[in-house]
């Protein structure tokens, strides 16, 4: 158990600097998810806290102890990788086991804390098996027991879901959590899915281009994104955003009109976020008119997209009875849940 | 072709494939296996390459086994693969290890190390022949002797000429054996050292438990060519020893160098025949036999 924090973390390769100086805490125990689009450089943060890459700038802290030139095996953390490097010419005993190789544990104690860790992962019955008698999902609960059996301070997970099929990568989802609310490790999780993001974290952070977007609950991100790239990126399907203008306390939008009172000098640009789920397709005249270009139903709802003066919204509808494609609609929505955005990205409260 | 049309997918495929494979099918029955099996009967057979084949029965063997440089030259034979293999591989992986990782020059260095490989082995062969020469001719022996010390007789003693023409042929395998070991070591993701590094284990634990039990495939594969082409050596041996081939008194002489001279210096084909099969029942029981021990259990 411990806590991690990264002061101006610095990552350059030669002369291209991939990460610019983040900062962050993580608390003890706590569930901190970086997500973001590839090539943000959220796994290169996972890696130099593993002590895989090399820190160009900045400070690692994992509990009181500044690690960044300590050797990975000194850094007490252990990590479960995409690939699962799982070996697959030993059996699962073995490939649990061997992350107790250079422990001092007696003989039986080893043994013993294998056989802990195969239980809570349900492997009992699986302990002689090569790798590649398992499953999928077995292989991943090989490797996160390979990493729980040295009991670290801390777990990194570097997107060990995406070699997982849509089905079983939901169920490990809940058992990795469920994992942690039983164990209470730390664990630093890195995805580029957000729903992975979203169910599981208890923070999460959102990288993009080497830079910290956000870091906030699920909640927080959701509701309060700090700027467009976080609306965007958090949802799904992504935020509608409408470039507008503001003057006088409204904002000219879609060729309406949206009281508002933001701190903007009259004659500003903005662009008014709304989530499909706060844009309801309603029969009586509302904020918004505009005709059904394309229905995409999902079963309990369907999602209407929608040509608005020439800018196409999604917008969310019943699911047993959407408006008909090329039909006129009108859509609603509340001023509470429309998120404001400067020319900058930047979000406006 | 109403015959063609009539046929369903698969079978049209088998024969589009036999349609394909008949040229290279009637290559191998020509040139390999028809010369093999003929070789088998001659084995059986008195014939000097002029006048008739008479039959012998085993006398041929019954010979083989009689002579005292069959048995000299089969104790060669396993020398240069007792000896060759385990040094060749164990030299090709340590350089292959190394070079993996290094950065610096490495397709330099790559190139260098594959080099032997592309040259002719009787230039290769008659270079080092060269360097074993005595003073004032030979390089090794005018270093020795500038250093004050005694020469050595590489290719005229009977004990030091086998290992003196072995080691030109290891060296000029290493390349290509350097080069799939390589491949092997690429092969393996880098995220299994990384897990290792993160579970802190040694650098020897990583080599013994992880590097070179993924590497198996790529050793037997290594260990089986390898063997094949020490038991089959020839052009080193004949072209280092050329005045007196398999010599000084047979000392370096192996099975191929043996049948060449039974087969085209006494033209005796049946009883070169013979040790033709012999030595092909070697090669075919050293590969089977490795492939059964390496096997995956």
């Amino acid at each position: 158990m411990a806590t991690v924090s990264i002061q101006n973390l610095v990552k350059a390769y030669g002369k291209t600097e991939v990460l610019h100086g983040i900062n962050l805490d993580v608390a003890d125990g706590e569930f901190v998810v970086f997500v973001g689009p590839s090539g943000c450089g959220k796994s290169t943060t996972l890696r130099m806290i593993a002590g895989l890459e090399e820190v160009s700038g900045g400070e690692i802290v994992i509990g009181e102890r500044v690690v960044n030139h300590l050797e990975p095996k000194d850094r007490n953390i252990a990590m479960v990788f995409q690939n699962y490097a799982i070996y697959p010419h030993m059996s699962v005993r073995k490939n649990i086991g061997f992350g107790l190789r250079t422990s001092k544990l007696p003989k039986a104690d080893k043994e013993k804390r294998i056989n802990e860790v195969a239980a809570i992962l349900s492997m009992t019955d699986y302990l002689d098996r090569k790798p590649a008698q398992l499953s999928g999902g077995q292989r991943q609960r090989v490797a996160i027991g390979r990493a729980m059996v040295r009991d670290p301070a801390v777990f990194l997970f570097d997107e060990p879901l995406s070699n997982l099929d849509a089905q079983l990568r939901t169920q490990m989802r809940l058992e990795i959590k469920k994992l942690h609310q039983r164990v209470g490790t730390t664990i630093i999780f890195v995805t580029h899915d957000q729903v992975e993001a979203m169910t599981m974290a208890d923070r999460i952070v959102i990288m993009k281009d080497g830079h910290i977007q956000q870091v906030g609950t699920p909640a927080e991100v959701f509701h309060q994104p700090a700027n467009v790239f976080v609306a965007q990126f958090i949802g799904a399907p992504s935020m509608n955003l409408l470039d507008g203008v503001y003057s006088g306390g409204e904002i000219a939008v879609a060729g309406r009109r949206v009281a508002v009172a933001l701190p903007l000098p009259d004659g500003a640009a903005v662009t008014v976020g709304i989530r499909p789920d706060d844009l309801r397709v309603s029969a009586e005249p509302a904020l918004f008119e505009g005709v059904v270009n394309v229905l995409e139903p999902l079963g309990a709802e369907t999602l209407a997209h929608i040509d608005i003066g020439g800018r196409d919204v999604i917008a969310r509808a019943d699911g047993r009875a959407p408006p008909p494609v090329g039909a006129r609609v009108y859509l609603a929505a509340d001023t509470a849940n429309m998120h404001f955005f400067a020319p900058s990205g930047e979000a406006l409260r | 072709m109403k015959f063609y049309r009539n046929l369903s997918i698969s079978q049209k495929q088998v024969v589009w494939a036999w349609a394909f494979l008949a040229l290279p099918v009637l290559f191998y029955v020509v040139i390999r296996f028809y010369p093999t099996g003929n070789a088998i009967v001659l084995s059986f057979q008195k014939w000097n390459m002029l006048g008739a084949r008479n039959w012998v029965g085993f006398d041929n063997y019954v010979k083989l086994y009689n002579d005292p440089v069959f048995w000299k030259v089969f104790r060669n034979t396993f020398v240069y693969l007792i000896l060759g293999t385990p040094a060749s591989l164990v030299i090709s992986f340590v350089i292959a290890y190394h070079l993996d990782r290094v950065r610096f020059l490495h397709s330099t260095l790559r190139a260098l190390y594959f080099l032997p490989f592309l040259t002719s082995t009787v230039a290769m062969a008659w270079v080092w022949r060269w360097f074993y020469q005595p003073v004032p001719i030979g390089l090794f022996n005018n270093f020795i002797a500038s250093l004050g010390f005694q020469q050595i007789a590489f290719l005229n003693s009977t004990t030091n000429a086998l290992p003196s023409i072995l080691l030109p042929a290891i060296w000029a395998g290493l390349g290509f054996q350097i080069i799939i070991f390589m491949a092997g070591l690429r092969a393996i993701p880098t995220s299994f050292y990384e897990a290792a590094r993160i579970d802190g284990v040694s650098n020897w634990t990583i080599l013994r438990e992880i590097t070179l039990p993924l590497l198996k495939p790529t050793i037997v594969f290594l260990v089986v060519f390898s063997s094949i082409s020490f038991l089959r050596i020839f052009d080193q041996v004949f072209n280092m020893t050329t005045n007196n081939p398999g010599g000084p008194l047979d000392s370096t002489k192996p099975l191929v160098l043996m049948i060449y001279q039974t087969a085209f210096s006494s033209f005796d084909m049946g009883y070169a025949a013979a040790q033709t099969v012999v030595l092909f029942t070697i090669l075919l029981t050293v590969s089977l036999l490795q492939l059964y021990l390496m096997r995956d259990r």
